[in-house]
């Protein structure tokens, strides 16, 4: 019998890795419109209470417009990023040394996994008071305790991250000759930075929180200490203003640092289509 | 010459599962000549991956003796032989491109950047892959990843060229195609090709010879050589008579071939 054949025309063209333009910017409008949301509601409640109790849109700027202009807001930002960013990269060095010793050495793994899951369990308080009454109430200890409180979360990330490693791409580079560098830098290092960077925003949140605790319980300065000097002088609109204002730095972070450098380091990856 | 002699090579395992050691080959003793194609054929676990992580230098813990080109294969240097591995899975590095994996590969074998290119090029072009040079292994189809780890182990031009088991991850279609394919490659470049596989009908079709292993312990039980002449063709009734009675070897009796 004759089979009756023709040639199927047509090519399946590649996925392109961009996704086209109106979905980018339906994403922004959704988020634009969450927002205006959440400050109306927020403006309702305010109305609802009472603005000394709970002060609306309008005060909380106000305020935060007040304190800028006083100098109060750049001194206090300052003072509390610094200790944010020296107790990060603080973090981030102990962690990461511990995480990859972890991962790559069963003795390393015995010998570090009970305490290090002890010191994520203990309260960063605990670490917060205990630096100080070592150190004395300085910005040594305040580092200290951060870090302290941090980099648990980050031993963790980067322990799974290493132990993720997938051996057989390691013997594919070495079957190729890939020095003991070249597997390094070519073969490991791109598999754990994605492990790095959920340590790194972990780190982050983490850092802010106690930061803020630190500066209350003993520095004469930082967003912390204002928190609490409004608290003290029952200046709602004050609390506000700093809190509104540091979720907002923090977010920037986020959107401005974080997922730029995230979408050029893992662009290769497939988009999770929702 | 042979390029390759292995002198009673054993292998043992020891693990939890098996205390007293589970022996995975037993004297294992084969030599494959200068530009042979030959297949290592068995049931799953004889050991047939265990030889090639010997021969590629990956298995260094092993008792008995590995020639290359008469030099003795030493534990802990470099391997004598440049080599190609085709791996059961492609092994592509997911966050390089197909271009990107074949450099990869060209440049930890020491070749010179300035080559990069037009090797890859050549060897992109004669797996069908050109029109895919800059796409990532996630777009691609697993029968055209696996053509990518076909370009890159030829690209190193290998002394030695291993593969384990490289279409059996593949539907059938494809791997027809993929096997007239590096027949067509071994045809021009002439590699000498330790093949496994665990398809009878597969070893009849690109092997000049055939090593039959038996399942644990691993053992050479029997050595097929193929006369089919080449280019070798799916059609051929010969081939289909010859993988019968090797497939009644190798799942029946010892002798009776």
């Amino acid at each position: 019998m004759a089979v009756a054949s023709r040639p199927v025309t047509g090519t399946r063209g590649l996925k392109s890795g961009r996704r086209p333009a109106y979905q980018k910017f339906e994403g922004v409008y959704n988020r634009v419109l969450s927002l205006l949301v959440l400050v109306l509601l927020w403006q309702l409640v305010s109305m609802l209470i009472s603005e000394r109790y709970a002060p609306g849109p309008l005060l909380t700027l106000t305020a935060l417009a007040e304190t800028a202009a006083s100098g109060a807001l750049t001194k206090h930002f300052v003072a509390t990023m610094v200790r944010m960013l020296s107790s990060f990269a603080l973090a981030m060095a102990v962690g990461v040394v511990l995480g990859v010793i972890m991962g790559l050495y069963r003795r390393g793994e015995q010998f570090l996994d009970l305490g290090v899951m002890v010191m994520l369990t203990i309260p960063g308080l605990c670490y917060v008071i205990i630096s100080f009454m070592w150190l004395g109430l300085n910005d040594r200890a305040a580092v200290l305790a951060i870090a302290w409180t941090t980099f648990p979360v980050i031993t963790i990330n980067l322990w799974q991250g290493v132990k993720a490693i997938d051996q057989r791409l390691t013997d594919m580079a070495s079957v190729f000759r890939a020095s003991r560098w070249r597997r390094t830098v070519r073969i490991v290092i791109p598999q754990v930075l994605p492990y790095v960077m959920a340590a790194a925003r972990f780190a982050l949140g983490v850092i802010w929180k106690v930061t803020v605790l630190v500066e209350l319980l003993g520095r004469p300065d930082g967003v912390g200490y204002m928190l609490n000097h409004s608290f003290q002088m029952f200046q709602m609109a004050n609390v506000f203003a700093w809190t509104l204002f540091f979720t907002f730095v923090m977010l920037s972070i986020e959107l401005a640092v974080l997922k730029p450098l995230e979408s050029r380091l893992f662009r290769w990856r497939p988009e999770i289509r929702a | 010459m042979a390029a390759i002699t292995l002198q009673r090579l054993s292998k043992f395992y020891w693990s939890r599962a098996h205390p007293q050691g589970l022996v995975a080959l037993e004297d294992v003793s084969l030599a494959v000549g200068d530009r042979e194609f030959v297949c290592l054929l068995g049931p799953s676990g004889c050991g047939k991956t265990t030889v090639l992580n010997v021969l590629s230098g990956l298995d260094r813990d092993y008792i008995g003796e590995v020639r290359m080109a008469g030099e003795l294969l030493s534990r802990n240097g470099t391997h004598p032989f440049r080599i190609g591995y085709v791996f059961q899975e492609p092994r592509l590095l997911p966050w390089l491109t197909v271009r990107g994996n074949i450099e990869f590969a060209l440049g930890s074998v020491g070749i010179p950047r300035i080559q990069w290119r037009e090797r890859a090029d050549v060897w992109l072009n004669r797996v069908g892959l050109s029109d895919f040079a800059e796409a990532h292994p996630h777009e691609l189809s697993g029968g055209m990843q696996q053509r990518t780890a076909i370009a890159r182990a030829f690209a190193v031009d290998p002394e030695l060229l291993l593969m384990d088991e490289p279409f059996s991850g593949l539907d059938e279609l494809t791997a027809r195609s993929m096997r007239e394919l590096l027949l067509a490659l071994w045809q021009e470049t002439k590699k000498t090709v330790v093949f496994v596989t665990h398809n009878c009908f597969e070893a009849c079709f690109v092997a000049d010879r055939i090593l039959v292993f038996s399942p644990r312990p691993g053992r050479v039980r029997q050595e097929i050589t193929v006369e089919l002449p080449r280019p070798r063709n799916y059609e051929n009734p010969r081939l289909f008579e010859m993988s019968v009675s090797v497939t009644r070897l190798v799942t029946g009796g010892a002798d009776s071939l």
